[in-house]
């Protein structure tokens, strides 16, 4: 019980938490260890004393105690006196239970992970660590990366912010633009985290309304920048088909056999009022691509309309002139199959660099499709085992299972 | 006249963040070196390693910040700075002011023992 409800806090306010520690103490290291801390002190209090009312703000007092601690040890070590002003913790504040207790600074520490002086390869991997609370693991995976590279990149990028003394502020507006980059594929990768899981249910689930605000947020800051503005619209078209991403029985339902009309009609209007006004401004870039591809996706009305392969593979070509890497070429090859025919697909696929595919699950999903449609029932099986191998959710499971079952009749 | 001298060195010999051992029997080297000089000394300092250094280049007008000290070999070392700044944007809003006729790169590293 205790277990679950401190679970629940860290996914809930655990961001929200580092931010405001990191933004406070202007410390990337104690913003984490202190959390870390709190959270080990609630799994050994909260058992025995209760869940407190607030249990974020629990965590929040408690790891800013920690770290107010852990600066005054080190101010006495290096005899000086430590940045920020002590807060004067009360008797009356473990009673309360104040929601604006925790000042949002998660923008802000998006700004200061997203640095110039950062090294560019670091940027998104230190925001989704602090700001989206990814473990190292996880995006590790999402970056194809082994575990020990990535650690490295994350603890010398904390390294440099503190010893440079990159500023924790919210930089001008004319600093923003060569920030943006790395911003955008924070969210992107964000989003698509909790995109993996289509029930929506797993630890990253919150990511995606998350995400979904920060590109409004954004979009409302940069009104002239075309690829914020574009990836809003990707990810208010994506996010438009969710509860299409579901059958009955609980199994993910692919893109091309979802239901339109399960759609969110007001997501995808929303999506086109972005891509819009995307579409008029100069500078464009591979997500005002993207986000044409899911347009073209979100246009069609009901199942009985034929799916839009044609135009998305025509957008596929065009982005791969712009961004030419394995997963745009892996969903290309799907794309390809429909028009030119599986073989087509298949050689495309086969020449994709199958190490650094290992670990991406559509790969072997897409693989193992086009190896049964092209006959080749034994490879198709043992594609489906590496993707049932790599552990998905338990929606994505059911339809690799149900596959899986398709190829042995 | 007056003279600056620029050291060189592998920075490795001196640990990660230039904390290792051999950093204590340097500085008190510097410090008994700095009583020789005395008055003929001006100013000096040491420097943070290059993990903490941020380059802002210059190329066909347009200038960008870089991760990093400055790496190519085509410029040579012309002058420097040493200014008091807040924080790492502050420092880099004055190196992007630093006179610089064609291409060019300004490499900002932070003193030693100066927060």
């Amino acid at each position: 019980m205790s277990v679950l409800a401190l679970d629940q806090v860290f996914r809930g306010a655990g961001a929200k938490i580092t931010a405001a520690l990191a933004a406070r103490y202007r410390d990337l290291d104690i913003a984490e260890e202190c959390f870390a801390e709190a959270c080990a002190r609630a799994a050994q209090v909260w058992p025995k004393n209760g869940v407190p009312g607030d249990g974020a703000a629990w965590l929040y007092r408690t790891a800013d105690r920690c770290a107010l601690d852990a600066l005054r040890r080190r101010a006495t070590r290096e005899r000086l006196a430590p940045n920020p002003q002590p807060p004067q913790p009360t008797v009356e504040d473990a009673m309360v239970d104040d929601g604006n207790l925790i000042p949002d600074e998660r923008l802000r520490l998006i700004f200061v992970c997203c640095h110039p002086a950062v090294a560019p390869d670091a940027r998104a991997a230190l925001t989704l660590r602090l700001v989206c609370g990814l473990s190292v693991s996880e995006i590790a995976r999402a970056f194809l990366l082994p575990e020990p590279t990535l650690a490295q990149r994350l603890v010398r990028a904390k390294r440099k912010i503190s010893d440079a003394g990159v500023p924790f502020e919210i930089p001008g507006p004319d600093a923003w633009p060569e920030r943006l980059d790395a911003v955008m594929s924070t969210v992107e990768i964000a989003y698509s985290k909790a995109h993996e899981d289509a029930a929506g249910a797993g630890p990253h689930a919150d990511f995606s309304t998350d995400m979904l605000a920060l590109t409004r947020v954004l979009a409302d800051l940069l009104p002239q920048e075309p690829e914020v503005l574009a990836l809003a619209a990707v990810l208010h078209f994506a996010e438009a088909r969710r509860p299409a991403r579901l059958d009955e029985h609980g199994a993910m339902v692919p893109l091309s056999e979802q239901d339109p009309m399960l759609w969110n009609r007001q997501l995808i209007e929303e999506g086109k009022y972005y891509l819009r006004r995307a579409a008029r401004l100069e500078g464009q870039g591979a997500r005002i691509l993207q986000a044409a591809i899911h347009a073209a996706w979100c246009e069609r009305e009901s199942l009985s309309v034929a799916a839009p392969w044609k135009a998305v593979l025509y957008l596929y070509d065009a982005l791969m002139d712009i961004r030419d890497d394995s997963i745009v070429r892996l969903n290309r090859a799907v794309a390809l199959a429909e028009v030119a025919g599986v073989r087509a697909a298949l050689i495309e696929v086969e020449e994709l660099d199958k190490d650094a595919m290992a670990s991406f699950l559509p790969y072997h999903a897409v693989r193992a499709d086009l190896l049964r449609r092209a006959g080749d029932v034994e490879a198709a099986r043992e594609a489906y085992d590496a993707a049932l191998a790599l552990g998905p959710a338990s929606a994505e499971r059911l339809w690799l299972e149900r596959q899986v079952a398709a190829v042995r009749h | 006249m007056q003279y600056a001298f620029l050291i060189y060195e592998d920075e490795a010999i001196y640990g990660p963040n230039k904390s290792g051992p051999a950093m204590q029997e340097i500085v008190a080297k510097h410090m008994t070196f700095n009583r020789e000089l005395g008055s003929k000394r001006i100013g000096g300092a040491g420097l943070k390693g290059t993990a903490s250094a941020t380059t802002v280049r210059t190329a066909k007008g347009m200038k960008t910040v870089h991760d990093g000290p400055f790496a190519e070999a085509k410029e040579q070392l012309g002058g420097f700075y040493i200014i008091d700044a807040p924080d790492l944007d502050a420092a880099i809003a004055i190196a992007k002011k630093i006179p610089v006729l064609q291409d060019g790169a300004i490499e900002i590293r932070p003193l030693l023992g100066i927060e």
